[in-house]
């Protein structure tokens, strides 16, 4: 299934977006559901995530890894959830870029679900994908703005 | 002489289902009965790389966790009951949980036993597996591939059988005035009843024995493979199945979690019950169909067709299931003639394994392949040769002089007269008239189709000498006992299996005929293999031709030994009895007679028997038939197309079948209902998917459309009556005709429907977005 969103950060610059998501703490407070996140070795992320799509439910224990790091432009999320309603690969492109209004976020990921999350969620999962993202940015924009003191 | 047999009685067994008090699988409370749930795999392939249980032991409630390590070599492998002969057939070993690999979403990987169903199904959760995930093989063509993923290690091109069968000379294809071609999927689809499968095993610790019920189609195979499977005694093995929600072939499987619950409730004795879920049936249950055609057929352009070529490509699914392997061979490649009579025919068919869910007989098992791919071939051969298809059937029909007639597999159709039910089809429709306003609405637009289907099934699986050369790992005999009580009142049993088809409705009236006496004197016992000696199940349409044969020869033997006692009685000889309505006459003397209920009580009391006849009255028969039988008939479907949105609109359904002699025809039109309702369903709504990874994409009801009464108009269905010389009813059989025939009429109405924008043909199920994607690009074309 691919996933892909977007989002402009009005005035803010792509350097600082960059610097906010690479913060673990502001990604802990933005990742949606999220219990623990911590850095297992350098770009390597553990995480525990409380799921909950529609008759999906469940906290997913998941690697997150960085992967070729271009800053502050691109890097690539490789991430590997596990949960009782399946299984989740994904493998995320994460594109920054500078525009009038303000650094743009594109994300495009390709995800692979097994299970339950594909027999039953992948109806849903789509919606609630681009729901999710959205907060995310949402917060990652409220962060942002806030170490910036914009 | 008044009869029942022939008329519409209200089925006996309604009322206490209507009015709640059923008493199914899931009603069953046994004191210190456990829950059994079963952890699934959610990869289509992987290895096992670890299991830990440690956490789930831990929860409240659980009592015991199996995994297939555990069970190595304490529990048998799930066999295969269909080994079709001379196909290189290779059989896998099936676990009843997977030990090192699992084959399919769905396939077992553990069985947690709790105190009650919350903590069990609470507890499943923390069961932490490690797989080592690989690549799978999907789809049966692409897996035949060189260089596929193997699901089997051992079976080389995923080719679990290939079966052949006919042949044809090379010449009549390339001196034909005419070929065509088409492949056509028949899709996979779930049988979806509307109980789930379900067991309860109870095992007794003082004897040894164990009851087990279950949904089954046939609790004697049942008995029959899951005494091996367990290494319990037949004897000390009990099967019942309760009352049952439906089957529709998904439960003629012998399946790993019967099993499981059987070995459970012996290890840790105590009773353990297991629900299927419905997110479950649909990975875990036998699917049906799934099955590639390519046809060719020859042909003179005066409509005469003279060879028929098909290649079957078999989507069997990870494992062999018990009558998997006789679906795409011996019910498939010996009908595909049809109706027809076609001098040349063969069909070569590929079994192939894949990482999906098992497929298994489903309502018709291999008939309504065979039906679809005839009856749509047939349709564009008349095309090409610009003939109304409804002539080229009828240039090409069996025809009614050539019964017993041998098809061009060698199959011999008991009997058939396919013009009869062509004939009141055409008639209750105005075929004529159809055509020429069909014509008219299409000049204002309108996309009105019609489709025929003039089909012939292979119904009642005997004879047992036949099922032995076929391959099939056990018999298709028939018993009945009729036992008549002090009273005159009756207890009769019989070895098929009714689970909504009504058999104590439909033998009852068979016994009231025999025996003279009421209905409400009878009562029928199935589906409990300790009081019914024998029977092979209900499916394949065999229930009335062959277990209904059995229980009119039983009836006939208790009328038998009852006129020797009345003879006895009435001191004449027993060639000077008369049997009427339930009374035993002396020929010429009126007032000399004995009612039934005095020879009961007679029989019974044995006061004053026959010198050397035993006590009691009680009839028992075994019946093998000689034959199949081949039940046929015409279906007629008309639709309308919304060009604009590609909705389909069923406007008028005509069915006229002949199923022989019709016992019950209020029963028999049900079945016919139900019959189209699942085989209109697959044409136009139903369909598994799964995607290249091998997860199942239609797990639910939200994604899987099942047929709904409003979504038909009133199925107008009648019947023709030409009788079976097989059995002693001249009964063929009713329960798949309506599947076997609705497929190609739907289909062949949509295309017909369709004809102005040079469609020939389009995938099942007929979704509005294929056919207004079919209808864009038609339009292109034009």
């Amino acid at each position: 299934m691919k996933i892909e969103n977007s989002h402009t950060f009005k005035g803010v610059s792509v350097e600082a977006l960059w610097n906010t998501l690479q913060n673990k703490e502001v990604l802990r407070g933005a990742l949606p559901g999220c219990k623990s996140f911590e850095e297992v070795e350098k770009d390597v992320y553990d995480a525990e995530l409380g799921i909950n799509v529609g008759p999906v439910k469940g906290i997913f224990t998941a690697e997150v890894r960085q992967v070729e790091k271009r800053e502050p432009e691109f890097y690539k999320l490789l991430v590997h959830g596990k949960g009782k309603p399946g299984e989740i690969d994904a493998e995320a492109e994460m594109r920054l870029e500078d525009s009038e209004a303000g650094a743009v976020l594109t994300c495009s990921a390709d995800v692979k679900v097994t299970g339950i999350l594909a027999s039953v969620g992948q109806r849903v999962m789509g919606g609630v994908s681009k729901l999710l993202l959205g907060q995310f940015f949402k917060d990652i924009e409220k962060e942002t703005k806030k170490i910036a003191n914009l | 002489m008044t009869t029942v047999v022939g008329t519409s009685l209200k089925r006996k067994e309604d009322p206490k289902l209507l009015v709640g008090t059923g008493y199914f699988s899931d009603d069953i409370k046994l004191p210190g009965m456990l829950h059994a749930v079963i952890l699934r795999s959610p990869h289509a392939h992987a290895k096992i790389k670890s299991i830990n249980v440690e956490e789930a032991l831990k929860s409240p409630g659980v009592v015991k966790i199996y995994t297939g390590k555990d069970l190595e070599g304490k529990i048998g492998r799930i066999p295969s009951s269909w080994l079709v002969p001379d196909c290189n057939l290779k059989e896998m070993p099936q676990y009843p949980l997977a030990i090192d690999r699992v084959r399919y979403v769905g396939d077992g990987v553990a069985m947690l036993i709790a105190e009650d169903k919350y903590a069990a199904r609470d507890a499943l959760d923390l069961i932490d597996v490690e797989y080592e995930v690989l690549e799978p093989a999907v789809h049966q063509k692409k897996a035949m591939a060189e260089g596929a993923p193997l699901v089997h290690d051992e079976v080389e091109n995923n080719i679990a059988f290939h079966w052949k069968a006919g042949e044809i000379p090379e010449e009549i294809f390339k001196t034909a005035e005419v070929v065509v071609k088409e492949s056509f999927h028949v899709q996979r689809v779930a049988p979806s009843p509307m109980e789930t499968r379900a067991a309860v095993g109870d095992y007794h610790p003082a004897t040894g024995e164990l009851t087990l019920y279950c949904t089954s189609q046939n609790p004697h195979i049942h008995r029959m493979v899951l005494s091996g499977v367990l290494g319990i005694s037949e004897a000390k093995l009990q099967v019942i199945v309760p009352d049952m929600g439906g089957g529709f072939g998904g439960k003629i499987g012998v399946y790993p979690d019967e099993a499981l619950v059987g070995y459970a409730s012996r290890d840790l004795q105590q009773p353990v019950k297991w629900i299927e879920q419905r997110n479950e049936h649909f990975m875990a249950s036998n699917h049906g169909r799934d099955e590639i055609i390519d046809v060719e057929v020859a042909g003179s352009r005066d409509g005469k067709l003279t060879a028929i070529r098909v290649k079957n490509t078999a989507n069997m699914g990870a494992y062999l299931s018990t009558m998997g392997p006789g679906v795409p061979t011996i019910d498939f490649g010996l009908m595909i003639t049809g109706s027809y009579d076609i001098p040349h025919a063969s069909c070569e068919t590929f079994g192939v394994y894949t990482n999906t869910t098992p497929t298994d007989a489903y309502r018709g098992a291999g008939k309504p392949e065979a039906t679809y791919q005839i009856e749509r071939i047939i349709d564009l051969f008349a095309r090409e040769i610009g003939m109304d298809p409804l002539d080229v059937r009828k240039k090409n029909f069996a025809p009614k002089e050539a019964f017993p007639y041998t098809n061009a597999q060698g199959l011999v159709y008991d009997s058939g007269d396919y013009e009869k039910p062509l004939k009141k089809a055409l008639e209750i429709i105005d075929y004529e008239k159809l055509r020429k306003e069909q014509e008219e609405l299409r000049k204002e637009g309108k996309l009105i189709g019609i489709g025929l289907s003039t089909y012939v099934e292979l119904c009642g699986f005997g004879p047992s000498a036949v099922a032995g050369a076929i391959g099939f790992q056990g018999g298709v005999w028939e018993n009945s006992t009729v036992r008549v009580h002090p009273s005159g009142k009756v207890t009769a049993f019989a070895g098929t299996s009714p689970h909504g088809q009504g058999h104590a409705t439909t033998f009852g009236q068979v016994v009231a005929d025999k025996l003279g006496i009421p209905m409400d004197d009878i009562e029928f016992v199935f589906n409990d293999t300790k009081s019914v000696s024998m029977g092979w199940g209900t499916y394949g349409s065999r229930s009335t031709a062959v277990g209904g044969g059995a229980v009119s020869m039983a009836a006939d033997r208790v009328v038998d030994k009852a006129k020797k006692i009345a003879a006895h009685e009435l001191e004449v000889s027993t060639e000077d009895i008369e049997f009427e309505n339930g009374v035993f006459k002396v020929k010429g003397v009126p007032g000399r007679e004995r009612t039934f209920q005095e020879i009961a009580r007679s029989a019974n009391y044995a006061w004053n028997l026959p010198e050397g006849m035993e006590p009691s009255l009680e009839g028992q028969a075994f019946f093998d038939p000689e034959n199949f039988v081949y039940p046929f008939g015409t279906h007629i479907v008309v639709v309308e197309i919304d060009q604009d949105t590609g909705e389909i609109e069923l406007k008028r359904y005509i069915a006229v079948d002949d199923v022989g002699r019709v016992i019950n025809p209020l029963t028999a039109s049900g079945q016919v209902h139900g019959g189209i309702a699942q085989g209109v369903g697959q044409a136009m709504w139903e369909g598994i998917v799964y995607n290249d990874e091998g997860q199942l994409m239609s797990g639910t009801f939200m994604d899987y459309t099942m047929p709904k009464a409003r979504f038909f108009p009133e199925i107008e269905n009648s019947f023709t009556e030409t009788l079976s010389p097989v059995n002693p009813l001249g009964s063929k059989g009713v329960g798949e005709t309506g599947t076997t025939a609705s497929i190609p009429a739907v289909m062949n109405a949509v295309v017909d429907a369709l004809e102005p924008f040079g469609i020939t043909d389009i995938d099942m199920p007929l979704t509005p977005e294929k056919v207004w994607r079919a209808i864009q690009k038609g339009r292109e074309q034009a």
